[in-house]
């Protein structure tokens, strides 16, 4: 019940946030500026060009996946820091934690805000996915559950990680440090066959390797078949991004609970 | 029956600057024990732990070492917070909320079950003379409309104890006199009061019990009588004191001040009535006597080792 309280507190407060009112109103517009070149390449398709336009349609659609990807993960992160980190600036942490309510759950409940605000997130942004495709002539051929799961679940991750580093260092800092992973995640997602065993390991296990909880692993955005990938497969990735997170967040409340809740 | 506080032997140190080992000790030893139904004044200059004992009290800090118990329970406790109200120092909520959606938002955290919240949060808003505000926003709040909105939150649960952190800062001399009358309400509600300030004579006016830290350490404490005597001593005033009589109340100890009208007699209370019959028996009109009282500012300045001021 506290939990639900705090976490509906926490997604009010985001609503009302005008930083994220204002980067997700730029955000939008340039997602559907996107519009204009796959409007463009529709009108110029032919049965001559057919081909070298589905191209087109599919590197932009592909691009603007990236984009909001990447722009969501920023987006889990900073809200999940700034969630923790700006009751203690204000001191509104002293009034609500005055209240017969547990320091996991306040944490949990800000967690579950910020899972609140990525899901309307993903909504919205797959709405507009599937409308660039529609218009780019094409069709997303794979179950909205998973388009929907699976940035959940590597937002879930981001927000984890953040919510750990906000209880032990300022969220200026904690966005460095977001970053940081981010670029290692590419690179070792990217060139991790050629790095020694004894690098690759640990830090495979350290960095939330959002790859294997990304739907490149099995969308396709035309009329060829699905790419193979059973039950069993989503389940292990989604448990491992679910893990992920889960060790993160009870991270976060071991230090939660030891930390000093005083106005920063 | 428990005390609703109780704190043995609490020591908190800071740290200087962070990743250095240098520490301020914020609370040396401090022991005290606040016991159901009393309304107590924990007072001190600026710097003298008061808000850190909040603190700890309320949970939200650790002691290095000694022993914090609300009711019974650790701070932090759920079943101890239940319990409480709380009012921090310089209340702060969030300014897209509107008075009454706050308390709704309290309401609900503090697990109280009434059949008629909206009601409840209503009649709290008037208490506190905010009923006509409760649609603005709390950004848009005056200092003095947020620490009466921080005095409505702090009541909202029915508590048992209050722990108020200067409860009268930024409020008018009416606001003042309404936190006065509401804490003398709850004290005849027999509701528990701890509370800091700085206004002494408020104090004065709604404690039952006073303890005065200064340095981190527990200066003085006892009942508002035992602050407000000083040495045992009692004041007899008379409208004419002859020179001979004078003379022989100062060799017995006593001192006099002349005055317009009157005649003041500041002597040891052992004294007060052999020197109450001479004064008689020699045809001096006995207007009053009392015993000497001081100021809770004299007591407390006294006790802290200041002249005056900060």
């Amino acid at each position: 019940m506290n939990i639900r309280i705090i976490a509906t507190g926490a997604l009010r407060s985001f609503l009302h946030n005008k930083v994220i009112l204002l980067f997700g109103s730029l955000f939008v517009c340039v997602v559907l500026l996107m519009m204009t070149p796959l409007m463009t390449y529709k009108s110029m398709t032919n049965a001559a060009n057919a081909q070298q336009m589905q191209g087109f349609v599919l590197s932009t659609v592909s691009g603007v996946m990236s984009l909001v990807s990447a722009f969501g993960s920023l987006l889990a992160a900073w809200a999940a820091a700034d969630s923790v980190a700006g009751e203690m600036k204000s001191g509104t942490v002293l009034a609500v934690m005055a209240r017969p309510l547990r320091r996991w759950e306040f944490l949990a409940g800000k967690f579950l805000g910020v899972l609140m605000l990525m899901a309307i997130y993903v909504t919205a942004m797959l709405g507009i996915t599937i409308l660039l495709s529609w218009l780019g002539g094409q069709h997303i051929q794979t179950s909205v559950w998973a388009l929907l799961i699976y940035p959940l679940a590597r937002y879930a991750m981001w927000a984890a990680l953040a919510i750990l580093f906000v209880t032990l260092v300022h969220p200026v800092l904690v966005m460095g440090i977001i970053l940081i992973m981010m670029a290692l995640v590419e690179l070792f997602g990217s060139t991790s066959n050629h790095i020694a065993a004894w690098i690759r390991v640990p830090v495979h296990l350290v960095l939330p390797l959002t790859g294997l909880v990304s739907e490149d692993r099995f969308m396709v955005i035309s009329r060829a078949p699905l790419k193979s990938f059973t039950w069993t497969s989503h389940l292990i990735a989604l448990s491992y991004a679910a893990d992920y997170a889960l060790v993160c967040f009870l991270l976060a409340v071991f230090m939660f609970h030891r930390r000093e809740l005083t106005r920063d | 029956m428990t005390p609703a506080i109780e704190f043995s032997g609490i020591t908190k140190f800071y740290r200087r600057r962070r990743f250095r080992s240098e520490k301020t000790a914020a609370l040396s030893g401090v022991s005290f024990e606040v016991a159901q139904g009393e309304v107590c004044a924990f007072l001190g200059p600026n710097g003298a732990g008061k808000t850190t004992s909040m603190n700890i009290l309320m949970g939200f800090i650790f002691p290095f070492s000694g022993r914090a118990r609300v009711f019974g329970f650790q701070p932090g406790d759920v079943r101890a917070k239940k319990r409480i109200g709380f009012l921090p120092e310089n209340f702060a909520f969030y300014r897209y909320l509107t008075a009454e959606k706050l308390l709704r938002f309290h309401l609900r955290l503090s697990g109280r079950q009434t059949p008629d919240p909206a009601g409840l949060i209503t009649s709290l808003l008037t208490k506190v003379k905010l009923d006509s505000y409760k649609g603005l926003k709390i950004g848009k709040y005056s200092r003095g409309m947020m620490q009466r909105l921080g005095i409505a939150q702090a009541l909202l649960g029915d508590p048992d104890l209050l722990v108020l952190d200067e409860p009268t800062s930024g409020l008018d001399p009416a606001g003042r006199k309404e936190v006065r009358d509401l804490i003398l309400g709850l004290k005849a509600e027999g509701k528990t009061v701890f509370l800091s300030s700085h206004m002494l004579s408020e104090v004065e006016q709604v404690c039952d019990r006073v303890i005065i830290i200064d340095h981190g350490c527990v200066a003085g404490a006892g009942t508002m009588q035992q602050m407000l005597v000083e040495n045992n001593q009692t004041e007899i005033v008379v409208d004419q004191l002859s020179a001979e009589l004078e003379t022989l109340l100062v060799e017995k100890g006593a001192q006099s001040l002349r005055e317009t009208n009157r005649v003041r007699i500041i002597c040891d209370s052992g004294l007060k009535r052999e020197l109450t019959e001479a004064l008689w028996a020699n045809g001096c009109d006995v207007i009053s006597l009392a015993p000497v009282r001081t100021s809770l500012e004299d007591t407390f300045l006294k006790l802290v080792g200041r002249t005056g001021g900060e």
